[in-house]
């Protein structure tokens, strides 16, 4: 008995000692494969030491992250065969077959160990000592970065992105549950959860359960909201994002997304960032103020009675705005008219507008403002033509003068025009499982439809899901019909599903919208 | 001219490959019968069937099997880096001595070490004062479009005299069929580089991951190459 009782002490005695150094060992494991990843990811250090690649003869010298592993084995390490370079699959398994690797063009090997891959990557030799394919630099880099590396190949291929497990993905999102768009908020939040809940009551996607990552805030807390978000991704608990709210906090939140390479479907913004270079983790499904109002141009320029069309643009200084200005003056000259929130100078407006023979107005003031310069304006008896992108001036358009009938055009990024009886049908379904009350169905169609959209991409990008794969199959998306909003394309400089806008007019007698357009693309 | 361009080989790579193009030293003075030809002589003579005198015979030039004989180049309309609207031959290739490869700029595999060779080539031909034109033509013209290619260029440091060519995709997809380079999928564009000088109505091929100095090597002996006139 005492000899067992002696040995339980022996064991307690080497847990306690052994336990603390494990940890710290797995740490730095964990640590050096981090290093290594950035280096076969991006060519780079985390160190700030050079790393160099040489190709061919090695005459060429550029920095290696010209030329990083990832570029041609691939983020999974199977290669990627391109141009008549077919790169060799740089997974531990296939490098370290007990019998070796016989390769297409007939050279063969013996498995490789830690020290054959060094020499593979500084010398550009196999573990036979024969030369590697001419496309496969040489690289020099620090003994350090050279050991981080290693230890990251034995891991390639194997690891899974944040958020990603056996059993389930997590999603993240971002909405206001309180302040004025509360209710909006809240919609989303219930649309979302419903529209996971019967993915997952069928099985999930690939056997893996769909869970929503909140992150709640109101209009006060956007920056604490922001701050979690940060600290939420950088824990690497999510993989990826529907359904956000980031209208007006586009600027600021973004970049963390893109940071993190958190691909983000279905946001909820009105002015989406789309310029030039691209944001290739964010995928809006409807189209902005700006594409909207470019698609109002195009159907008034179109039209007889405004064929001078000369077009003044008033927008309160908000820097919101100036991609809206910029997109319609990229297509036709436009004179700009700005001024301050709560501000707004009717009679100065009404007079630059008519110097300049202005006959259409896009407005994107305030519902007062509006009614302000319609009623000044028929003092005048002067009766331009009013474009308000996305409707934005609301029911107090029905108080216009009535030398405005059928003279102010909206545009709406869907309306139920784009519905498909099986879209219409599923969707009924659906709000009537869940008990969705008839309110803000705008709002419940588009998280749903993000939702959708999501869980579609997930199934395209199959078992072995990544981030990398996500967007990819997102960017293979061709008019892809979501039965409740125009098809959705997406492509590699693309990142709005459906770009363009329906147009109606508002009928001041019977005091009705009139839908006066299909789709309009805005391109 | 010829003697800038000597010096610049002379320079580029020292004496010992340059001056071949021009006196051929491999294949001696030969004299053959002019009803015989299979009767040939290295010294002068008379022919041992018609003893007729045996004349002087020039050696044509070796074949340079990467030589292109017929190269035909429209004026397809295209963009370059700037979004600035060019013609194909007018602009580019015209009267020049010039480079052409095929990249993408979502290609990671080959393109970086195509364009890193071009950067290279680049840096050459302007320390040296030698006049030639690089051109890259996207294989992905939807995709790539001014924009990209501007960052892309900007990305290799490229410097005028190099233009990145994007367009209309059915525009340069006939291109590179003209070019005899086109593949129905872009990740099969091969790693080749086209040389030519327009003036000699000269073109060749050369491996698009051979190293800078071997592309030097060749476009300095395309330039080299006699012209066809002017006008041309």
């Amino acid at each position: 008995m005492s000899h067992k009782k002696a040995q339980n002490w022996f064991w307690l005695v080497v847990l306690i000692c052994v336990a603390p150094a494990v940890v710290a060992a797995q740490d730095s494991l964990a640590q050096q494969q981090s290093r290594g990843r950035q280096i076969y990811v991006q060519g780079t250090s985390r160190s700030g030491k050079e790393i160099l690649a040489y190709v061919g003869d090695a005459s060429l010298e550029v920095p290696g992250s010209t030329l990083p592993c990832a570029g041609c084995h691939g983020l999974d390490g199977h290669g990627k065969p391109e141009g008549g370079v077919n790169p060799s699959n740089l997974t531990w398994e296939f490098l370290t077959k007990p019998y070796g690797v016989k390769h297409e063009s007939g050279r063969q090997h013996p498995p490789y160990t830690e020290r054959g891959l060094e020499l593979a990557i500084t010398r550009g030799l196999d573990p036979a000592g024969s030369k590697l394919l001419a496309a496969m630099p040489r690289y020099v880099m620090s003994r350090e970065d050279l050991n981080d590396l290693v230890t990251y190949l034995q891991l390639l291929g194997k690891e899974r992105d944040p958020g990603v497990t056996d059993n389930k993905i997590v999603i993240g999102t971002l909405v206001e549950t309180s302040g004025i768009l509360a209710d909006w908020g809240k919609t989303i939040l219930t649309v979302t959860n419903a529209v996971f809940d019967e993915v997952n009551s069928q099985g999930g996607v690939y056997g893996r359960r769909l869970e929503l990552n909140v992150i709640e805030c109101s209009a006060e807390t956007r920056a604490a909201a922001r701050a979690k978000l940060e600290s939420v991704l950088k824990d690497q608990q999510v993989f990826a994002m529907a359904n956000a709210m980031i209208a007006g906090t586009e600027k600021e939140v973004v970049p963390i997304l893109i940071q993190n390479q958190t691909p983000l479907i279905g946001p909820f913004s009105l002015y989406p960032q789309t310029g030039f270079p691209l944001n290739r983790q964010v995928f809006y499904l409807l189209p902005g103020l700006d594409d909207q109002a470019k698609s109002l141009a195009k159907f008034i320029a179109e039209k007889p009675e405004f064929k001078k069309s000369n077009i003044a643009m008033i927008a309160p200084g908000i820097a919101v705005f100036t991609n809206v200005i910029d997109a319609v003056r990229a297509k036709k000259d436009a004179i700009v008219i700005r001024y301050e929130s709560g501000r707004f100078d009717v009679t100065d407006a009404i007079k630059q507008s008519r110097q300049a023979g202005v006959d259409v107005v896009v407005f994107m003031g305030s519902g007062d403002d509006a009614l302000a310069f319609m009623r000044e304006a028929e003092k005048l008896n002067w009766f331009p033509a009013m474009l308000v992108p996305g409707g934005a001036i609301g029911v107090s358009v029905f108080d216009a003068p009535i030398g405005f009938d059928r003279k102010v055009f909206f545009s709406f990024a869907t309306t139920p025009e784009d519905h498909t009886a099986e879209g219409r049908n599923e969707f009924r379904a659906f709000q009537a499982k869940y008990k969705l009350p008839p309110a803000l169905i705008t709002a419940q169609i588009s998280a749903y439809v993000g939702a959708k959209m999501l869980i579609e991409a997930l199934k395209r990008a199959g078992k072995d899901v990544s981030r990398e794969k996500l967007i990819q199959v997102l960017e293979e998306l061709h008019q892809y019909p979501t039965g409740l909003t125009q098809p959705i394309t997406y492509g590699p400089n693309r990142r709005i599903g459906a770009t363009g806008a329906y147009i109606v007019t508002i009928d001041l007698k019977e005091k009705q919208f009139v839908p006066v357009s299909g789709w309009v693309e805005s391109n | 001219m010829l003697v800038k361009v000597l010096m610049v080989v002379v320079l580029l790579s020292g004496a010992a490959f340059s001056i071949e193009a021009q006196t051929p030293k491999t294949s001696a003075v030969r004299y053959a019968c002019p009803m015989h030809p299979e009767v040939t002589s290295s010294r002068p003579g008379r022919c041992r069937k018609c003893k007729m005198t045996l004349t002087k015979v020039t050696p044509a030039p070796p074949r340079d099997p990467n030589a292109i004989t017929s190269m035909r180049i429209s004026d397809f309309p295209i963009q370059d880096q700037n979004g600035k609207s060019l013609k194909f031959y007018s602009d580019l290739v015209k009267g020049k001595v010039v480079a052409i490869n095929f990249v993408f700029t979502t290609c990671t595999t080959t393109c970086p070490s195509l364009t890193a060779t071009f950067r290279k080539v680049q840096q050459q031909l302007v320390e040296h004062k030698f006049d030639a034109q690089l051109i890259s033509i996207s294989v992905d013209p939807t995709t790539d479009t001014p924009e990209r290619l501007h960052a892309f260029a900007e990305k290799y440091k490229a410097e005028p005299g190099w233009t990145f060519v994007t367009g209309n995709s059915s525009d340069i997809e006939l291109l590179l069929k003209e070019l005899g380079v086109y593949v129905a999928n872009k990740n099969d564009h091969t790693p080749m580089v086209l040389i030519g000088n327009d003036k000699a109505g000269y073109w060749t091929r050369a491996y698009g991951l051979s190293s800078p100095d071997a592309l030097v090597k060749s476009l300095t002996e395309a330039s080299n190459r006699p012209g066809r006139g002017s006008g041309f």
